[in-house]
């Protein structure tokens, strides 16, 4: 991948989360971008970020593959693991030795081996004292990952937290709870929208996501509006 | 009169939790003299949830002690068993008909209460006099009883204790929202009917929403659509 091409995936990225201080956006679409964007900028082979529920679990909102067992090795890390301590102490924790870590990391461990992971970062997405969740990136034998290809990580998760929470922690924090509850519900709905097309198409999950992801994007309409939508049945496709 | 209906289909939708009263806003719209909802069989057992006066109570009564009478044949056939004149139904229910005939029952109407592939119990509406059910009056009350089935069926799992969603492993809820999607497409419902079908019907096997989930999202199990009843495919 040239520097150049890697520069401009970048800036695209720090142009289109400078947007939502400004437009309307999907909070959804954002993040699924900005996890595509890591995988498509840094040496990683996977990337998930989880947002924190009503109740105060992490959930994982998107992830850049839809495959179960991923989903799942970030669920595990949510429980114990690096995502839930960077989530809990609002530092970002990097595991490049998977060895490393508390016993009670076990579950966690044993599932990110199996998936052929070597190294993990887990970046919360802070802004001061509130901290509403971690983006996770996930690294395989070779793949590298400097110092500042971290801070740019950082950055990014940065500045997308900042446009979740702009303006709304000011004037009302039960607005912005509200709000990251919306995307989580919203996470529901494309999941029962995955199950929708997987049955009607006789496809896999992943080849679900896929295929409602680009009717979306076709009609520039937001993921969440159109798995909204098939849920209803006001479309089918 | 439809914005009537509408109201008392509205007021019923809201009484989840409350079930003494249940009967209230059916009575309300559909003019019989009253009303009883019961689960019957082995699913949930037979019980009286609601009546709105001792003898519909006692018509229920009647029919679980005698194994008899419109309610059981309406769940049995899924489709409401209308009799307008109890007394000439004596060939069909012999026990109950000579039990029943002591009461001032003219007429007994039974709506079978059914979600999915669960058969959950009957509303039985009746009248002091015989009378026939307009066909409108049996189309509300069937939209009545597919309200009132939720609301028996979420009572039961919640006396149950049967939990919401798996917790039995870290990816059980997306894997129950996916196959909810499935029984989405499957059978045309609302997101909320598929879900609770699953769970019902976790309930009912003893299982595991999350094996159920499994189970759909393999297509080891597949509710379909029959001539209008729901069946369950193995």
């Amino acid at each position: 991948m040239s520097q150049l091409t890697r520069e401009e995936r970048l800036v695209d990225m720090f142009a289109t989360l400078a947007d939502t201080l400004i437009d309307d956006y999907d909070v959804v679409d954002l993040l699924q971008t900005l996890v595509d964007t890591c995988v498509s900028t840094f040496e990683v082979a996977a990337a998930g970020l989880l947002l924190s529920d009503d109740g105060g679990d992490l959930e994982v909102l998107v992830s850049t593959s839809e495959e179960s067992r991923l989903v799942e090795t970030m669920q595990l890390s949510a429980e114990a693991g690096p995502c839930i301590e960077s989530f809990r102490t609002g530092t970002v924790i990097s595991v490049t030795d998977l060895d490393q870590g508390p016993p009670d990391w076990k579950p966690f461990r044993t599932a990110a081996r199996e998936h052929g992971f070597t190294a993990v970062h887990a970046i919360p997405l802070r802004l001061r004292e509130t901290t509403i969740g971690a983006l996770n990136l996930f690294q395989q034998q070779g793949d590298s990952l400097g110092d500042r290809d971290l801070r740019a990580a950082r950055a990014l998760a940065d500045v997308a937290t900042i446009g979740i929470l702009h303006e709304r922690t000011l004037r009302a924090s039960d607005v912005a709870r509200e709000q990251l509850q919306n995307a989580l519900n919203s996470r529901v709905t494309i999941e029962q929208a995955k199950g929708i097309l997987a049955y009607t198409h006789g496809v896999s999950m992943e080849e679900a996501f896929s295929l409602l992801r680009n009717h979306a994007r076709s009609n520039q309409l937001p993921l969440a509006l159109v798995a909204r939508q098939l849920v209803d049945r006001t479309i089918i496709f | 009169m439809a914005d009537r209906f509408a109201a008392a289909a509205d007021a019923l939708s809201q009484m989840d939790g409350d079930n003494s009263s249940l009967t209230t806003p059916i009575l309300d719209i559909i003019p019989v003299s009253g009303a009883a909802i019961s689960t019957l069989g082995d699913f949930l057992g037979s019980e009286t949830i609601s009546a709105s006066d001792a003898l519909a109570a006692r018509i229920d009564e009647l029919q679980f002690d005698l194994g008899e009478g419109p309610c059981w044949d309406a769940l049995a056939a899924g489709v409401p068993v209308l009799e307008p004149d109890l007394r000439s139904a004596m060939v069909r229910w012999p026990a109950f008909s000579e039990a029943v005939s002591a009461q001032p029952v003219g007429s007994l109407f039974a709506f079978p209460l059914i979600i999915g592939p669960l058969r959950i119990g009957a509303l039985d509406l009746y009248a002091v006099q015989p009378m026939e059910l307009g066909s409108q009056d049996a189309k509300r009350t069937e939209v009545f009883a597919s309200i009132v089935s939720r609301h028996v069926l979420r009572r039961a799992l919640r006396e149950a204790g049967a939990t919401d969603s798996g917790d039995d492993g870290p990816n059980s809820r997306r894997i129950i929202h996916q196959a909810t999607g499935f029984v989405i497409a499957q059978l045309a419902i609302s997101a909320e009917d598929a879900h609770l079908l699953i769970q019902g019907q976790a309930f009912s096997q003893g299982r595991s929403m999350r094996e159920i989930a499994e189970d759909l999202i393999e297509r080891r199990l597949t509710f379909e659509l029959n001539d209008n009843a729901i069946e369950v495919e193995r």
